[in-house]
């Protein structure tokens, strides 16, 4: 497949025209990286394909910051080889760095500048001249535009989140990784960053994504690894995720309390809940709840209303991490 | 240039008031040093003094703002080669030193005449110690963990080396172990040749101080080019 967009800034100047790339934007190999004794990441392999929403999920710790400081460039590892599109990051470091943003997850600005020289430094660093209407599309996505001229000093946190994804972006890059991206920014802005990252996504930018809210993971992911102890426990599709591993609850509230379950209700696996007030049921994926509401409607149970939930990547997320799923590539 | 009252015009009150201080107060008394007005005498060392010290810290407390402000890490993730990123550090120093350098300069030549005996030369020793001391800095600012540590060189190592390396007099006016200690001293060689490009005189000769100055600043590239390179207390 031949990559649509040419290499950027110097890259362009030195006569290289279209890449081949391969399917794999991001790939890991036998990756580890050890501070002493611990291993914040054991072995890990990995590949990020190219033009989707990747989420790597995981608890405090589990060494998601540490695979994509690796990949950035920030962080070298201990073992194994790390490639951005086909390149290694550590002999062909220029090419990859050119090629990846990186939305830390710590805060940083420059107190000295404002917003719009910030982002002209930030692609200075990467040999790029920030066209105006590049710098225009930047700040109205990030909603900057009023901040443009006021120093990133006066910049409320949300602010200087959201002046990072810009840093981040005026190279154009690949692959970019957001790093906790929409910690503090409140919810009617995240959804516009959402919005956004789906624009970048369409435009056939890989997006990488922390975080530590899983409804942003299930909102925006077309995949998702989970991560704990340096280890990657499952790669899936999300989608696939849910239909594998996410089952469904059903929730008749009575409207009058039972004592006890009828014996065939006990037998599915159902318990009473909210004083005898209610029966919930709880089904695996696949499963159907036909035995149960044919056991209750047996029992004669005074029904008042009946709901059905099934579970979101939140409960798919503590359930794998309880079971320490094994490595599961799909 | 953002800060000039702190990069320019901090330096060149202080060294100013060390021209008028010590060059007035002691040259009505003094008069002349190895046949130099003693005024005139002290210029080169202090424009070394000015140079060394803000080139050296033009990189070591911008590294250190920038892994402080969190900052440092859009460069290290940028495709800027390590030259490139050496280069630019050690070149703003550099511009900075001598830009300080030259002020006080003015503000000295202003009183004691604006007459330099090998211009070239002089600002070939300037441009090469402020390189050097700008790698000085940037080594300092990546091993630096606090601004304690970042001040600790300027203010133990080069302020007290500068002011024993034959600023404010020539070694031969010295008794025998003083003596033996400014010829000790590698900033004494320094501002021995700056004021040999400057005055036309000096004790050690030119060459000395510009072999010094050029081994100096090699050993100091060398090792900021090599730290940056292999990542050490700047990428994890």
């Amino acid at each position: 497949m031949l990559e649509p967009r040419p290499p950027r800034g110097r890259e362009a100047g030195k006569g290289a025209t279209l890449h081949r790339v391969p399917e794999s934007v991001v790939t890991l190999r036998d990756v580890s990286k050890r501070y002493g004794t611990f291993a914040a990441l054991d072995h890990v392999d990995l590949e990020v394909p190219r033009g989707e929403i990747f989420a790597l999920l995981g608890p405090n710790g589990a060494g998601k910051t540490t695979l994509i400081s690796i990949v950035a460039g920030l962080v070298r590892a201990s073992a194994g080889s790390t490639l951005v599109l086909g390149r290694d990051v550590v002999s062909s470091y220029q090419f990859t760095r050119r090629a990846v943003g990186l939305v830390p997850q710590e805060i940083n600005f420059d107190p000295f500048f404002t917003v719009e020289e910030t982002l002209r430094i930030q692609a200075g660093y990467f040999g790029v001249r920030l066209r105006p209407e590049r710098l225009e599309e930047i700040l109205s996505a990030l909603d900057l535009e009023s901040k443009r001229h006021a120093n990133t000093r006066s910049l409320s946190g949300g602010m200087k989140r959201r002046l990072l994804i810009g840093k981040a972006l005026v190279h154009e890059p690949r692959v970019l990784f957001l790093d906790e991206p929409t910690a503090g920014v409140d919810v009617q802005l995240r959804q516009s960053l959402w919005a956004y990252v789906r624009t970048l996504r369409a435009r056939g930018t890989t997006i990488v994504l922390t975080t530590h809210y899983l409804d942003e993971a299930e909102e925006l992911a077309d995949r998702v690894a989970v991560i704990a102890e340096g280890r990657i426990l499952l790669v899936e599709e999300k989608r696939r995720l849910l239909e594998r591993y996410a089952g469904k609850t059903l929730r008749v509230a009575l409207s009058a309390a039972v004592g006890e379950l009828p014996p065939p209700l006990a037998a599915l696996g159902a318990r009473l809940e909210d004083g005898g007030l209610a029966v919930a049921v709880v089904a695996p994926p696949g499963a159907s709840f036909g035995p149960a509401l044919a056991a209750i409607a047996a029992a004669g149970l005074p029904v008042r209303d009946v709901e059905t939930r099934r579970m979101r990547l939140e409960d798919v997320f503590v359930s794998l991490l309880n079971r320490g799923a094994p490595r599961n590539s799909a | 240039m953002r800060v000039p009252g702190q990069t320019v015009l901090s330096p060149l009150v202080t060294t100013s008031l060390y021209f008028l201080v010590f060059g007035w107060s002691l040259g009505s008394r003094l008069r002349e040093v190895e046949g130099v007005p003693y005024a005139r005498f002290i210029v080169p060392g202090l424009v070394m003094l000015g140079a060394v010290t803000n080139a050296f810290l033009n990189t070591s407390s911008s590294i250190m703002v920038m892994k402080l402000q969190g900052t440092m890490v859009d460069l290290l993730v940028s495709p800027l080669s390590y030259g490139e990123i050496l280069g630019s550090f050690v070149g703003a120093a550099a511009i900075r030193g001598l830009l300080v350098g030259s002020v006080v300069w003015l503000v000295a030549a202003a009183f004691t005449g604006f007459e330099v005996a090998h211009p070239l030369f002089a600002l070939f020793m300037l441009s090469l110690v402020a390189v050097t001391f700008g790698a000085l800095g940037f080594v300092t600012g990546v091993w630096a963990r606090t601004f304690e540590q970042v001040n600790f060189f300027p203010t133990f190592v080069i302020t007290p080396l500068t002011f024993l390396g034959g600023v404010f007099y020539s070694a031969a006016m010295l008794p025998s172990p003083l003596r033996t200690l400014t010829l000790s001293n590698p900033l004494y060689y320094m501002v021995d040749a700056l004021r040999w490009g400057m005055l036309g005189w000096s004790g050690a000769g030119p060459l000395a101080g510009a072999g010094f100055v050029a081994l100096l600043c090699g050993l100091s590239l060398g090792t900021a080019y090599l730290i940056l390179r292999s990542g050490w207390r700047l990428r994890g």
